[in-house]
């Protein structure tokens, strides 16, 4: 892993305004190498964020780092580590991919043949085949989103800015896209992905950045955030009823869920010991019986204070 | 399964450890790039034969006059020409038919189709990326206003009766004379063309708007010029003719006699003026319309 000491990202009060409109305000946090899930409404700084990070805006206040350089004073260098893929059309559709991917390459530095050459690693990488010769106007969104990847990996950077990476893409895709992202990591190279789908984030990062109305929320592991509910779920073959009579009669609250699993309100180990108990007692064959985790859209909705995620 | 329903495969990752050039690897890559596109290299035939074959009209009167001269070279008459070195400056209409094509084609469609947004992701800022475009196709406008007259350089000297010394000796100011006249003309096209095409994502917009700068200006400049009592100071707007001053003053010292401006004294100055002023504000707007990346 090419990793520079230190914090991948590092914000300081960072707060850029809009004439009378806040889109930052008052960011501070250190985010670590890695996986990052970037994530809030629309509307809550994400875009305002990679503008930031990229250079192409000042902070009103504060400032940023990425990988230890300060952007406002350096956005060439501090551009040079990020690759970039944004969630808009942004192909010039009577070019092929080779030619985009191997340009963007030369225009960050790379000499012309290690560009092509480059160029058609991270066409392979994002499977594009022989595809990438043809005009981009005749692809499908999928090939366009796998594009606009190869595009942000072909100058190697230490950090990628995907945003909404998985937008238009059918399941497949999805599926697909969040596999190549998951392990971009492996290749030494960290993820900052930008998404108002949380599914996404809690599927691929290990560090979640949850923004609102351009505020921090939180900032801390998936693993941290998915905390215990204090739920157990229990699965067994048949007589649930007998089961939540059972658990009430040893004052354990439990209701049936409508996928036929009995959810138990339960704390310490010492309940677990009781379910286990009821179930044996019953003599019910037990498929399972673990503790609920959480989804980041109940941790958002909870620490956000807001009703949904749109 | 196929590529379309979008499956990504695995093929590994080689991280990359070779050069890395900074800023001016960058502007020099945009360069290239920037003189690919307006010549329609790895481009469709279709893109590739307009601007061919405005630049091909270009050379053809240097062609035709070397020609001329190579067949009548043993005649007794006097040579014959049909182009001097300094009516070559400006003469044909091709080179503005090819800054309205390539001009508006090198910018419009990087903003049409945002891919300024990728661009501006790299180490490049608002006027590096306007500069390299400036470059590129003033670059072009010169080599392709400079070649042709070094075709016709070399032929003359080559089929001079007089021998090829004596034409060089005789016609040496030409030398400096015509790449100053040919760049000072470049820059006023390609700083023109860019700044008016900065202005719109549309490349028939751009044209049209480029082709409609130069020919309404020496349309009212004509129109004023033919009402009695008018100064010959209203031929500065003709923004067609203000290169064409500039080149007379660098081939004759002072505007030709066949410009009104030349009655005039201090038209010289004035005509300097006003080619600054059309190139610095064209500068001006060019840098302006990309200052957006360094905000």
């Amino acid at each position: 892993m090419r990793r520079v000491a230190g914090p991948l990202l590092r914000a300081v009060g960072l707060t850029k305004r809009f004439g009378g409109v806040t889109a930052l305000d008052g960011l501070t946090m250190d985010v670590p190498h890695g996986r990052i899930g970037l994530v809030g409404a629309n509307g809550a700084g994400k875009t305002t964020f990679f503008r930031l990070l990229l250079g192409l805006t000042r902070p009103t206040q504060g400032s940023v780092e990425v990988a230890g350089v300060e952007v406002s004073s350096d956005p060439a260098r501090a551009r040079s580590r990020l690759g970039y893929m944004p969630e808009h059309d942004c192909l010039p559709t009577d070019q092929s991919a080779t030619d985009v991917v191997a340009t963007l390459g030369e225009l960050a530095g790379l000499p012309a043949s290690a560009a092509r050459q480059r160029a058609s690693e991270v066409l392979d990488l994002v499977g594009l085949d022989e595809s990438r010769f043809r005009p981009i106007e005749g692809y499908s969104t999928g090939m366009r989103q796998r594009t606009k990847l190869a595009q942000a990996l072909v100058a190697d950077p230490d950090l990628l800015l995907l945003d909404e990476p998985t937008a238009g893409l059918d399941p497949l895709g999805r599926e697909s896209m969040l596999d190549l992202v998951s392990r971009l990591g492996g290749f030494g190279i960290s993820v900052l992905l930008a998404t108002h789908l949380l599914d996404d984030v809690q599927q691929v990062c290990d560090h979640v950045v949850m923004l609102d109305g351009g505020r921090l929320v939180v900032s801390g592991t998936t693993d941290e955030l998915l905390e215990r509910t204090g739920v157990v779920v229990v699965e067994v073959d048949h007589r649930v009823d007998a089961l939540v009579a059972g658990l009430a009669r040893r004052a354990l609250a439990a209701t049936v869920t409508p996928d036929g699993a009995v959810e138990v309100a339960a704390s310490g180990d010492g309940d677990l010991d009781v379910i286990r108990d009821v179930v044996a007692e019953l003599n019910l064959p037990l498929h399972r019986l673990s503790t609920r985790v959480g989804t980041l859209d109940e941790v958002f909705v909870r620490r956000a204070g807001v009703a949904e995620v749109t | 399964m196929s590529a379309a329903t979008g499956t990504v495969y695995d093929r590994g990752y080689r991280p990359y450890d070779g050069p890395r050039g900074g800023r001016k690897a960058a502007i020099a890559a945009l360069v290239k790039s920037t003189l690919r596109r307006a010549l329609g290299i790895r481009r469709s035939w279709r893109q590739k034969f307009l601007p061919w074959m405005l630049l091909g009209i270009v050379a053809i009167p240097a062609l035709v006059n070397v020609g001329i001269a190579y067949v009548t070279r043993d005649s007794p008459l006097d040579s014959i020409e049909i182009v001097t070195y300094r009516g070559y400056v400006g003469h044909s209409s091709s080179l503005l038919l090819f800054v309205a094509l390539v001009a508006p084609d090198v910018l419009c469609p990087d903003r049409r189709q945002r891919f300024l947004s990728l661009i501006f992701a790299r180490p490049l800022s608002g006027s590096d990326y306007a500069l390299a475009k400036l470059g590129a196709i003033g670059g072009l406008l010169f080599a392709f206003s400079f070649v042709p007259q070094m075709v016709l350089f070399i032929g003359q000297m080559l089929v001079n009766r007089g021998g090829a010394l004596d034409y060089l000796t005789e016609h040496a100011a030409v030398l400096w004379q015509v790449p100053v006249a040919v760049a000072l003309l470049a820059l006023f096209y390609a700083s023109l063309g860019l700044a008016l095409s900065s202005l719109t994502s549309r490349r028939i917009v751009a044209g049209a708007s480029i082709l409609g700068v130069l020919l309404v200006s020496s349309s009212v400049a004509a129109i004023l010029s033919e009402a009695a009592g008018t100064s010959p100071a209203t031929e500065v707007i003709n923004v067609l003719a203000l290169p064409l001053y500039i080149r007379d003053l660098v081939f004759l010292g002072h505007i030709g006699d066949n410009f009104r401006l030349a009655e005039l004294a201090g038209g010289e100055g004035m005509a300097v003026v006003a080619y600054v002023a059309v190139v610095g504000v064209s500068l001006a707007t060019l840098l302006w319309r990309y200052r957006w990346s360094e905000a």
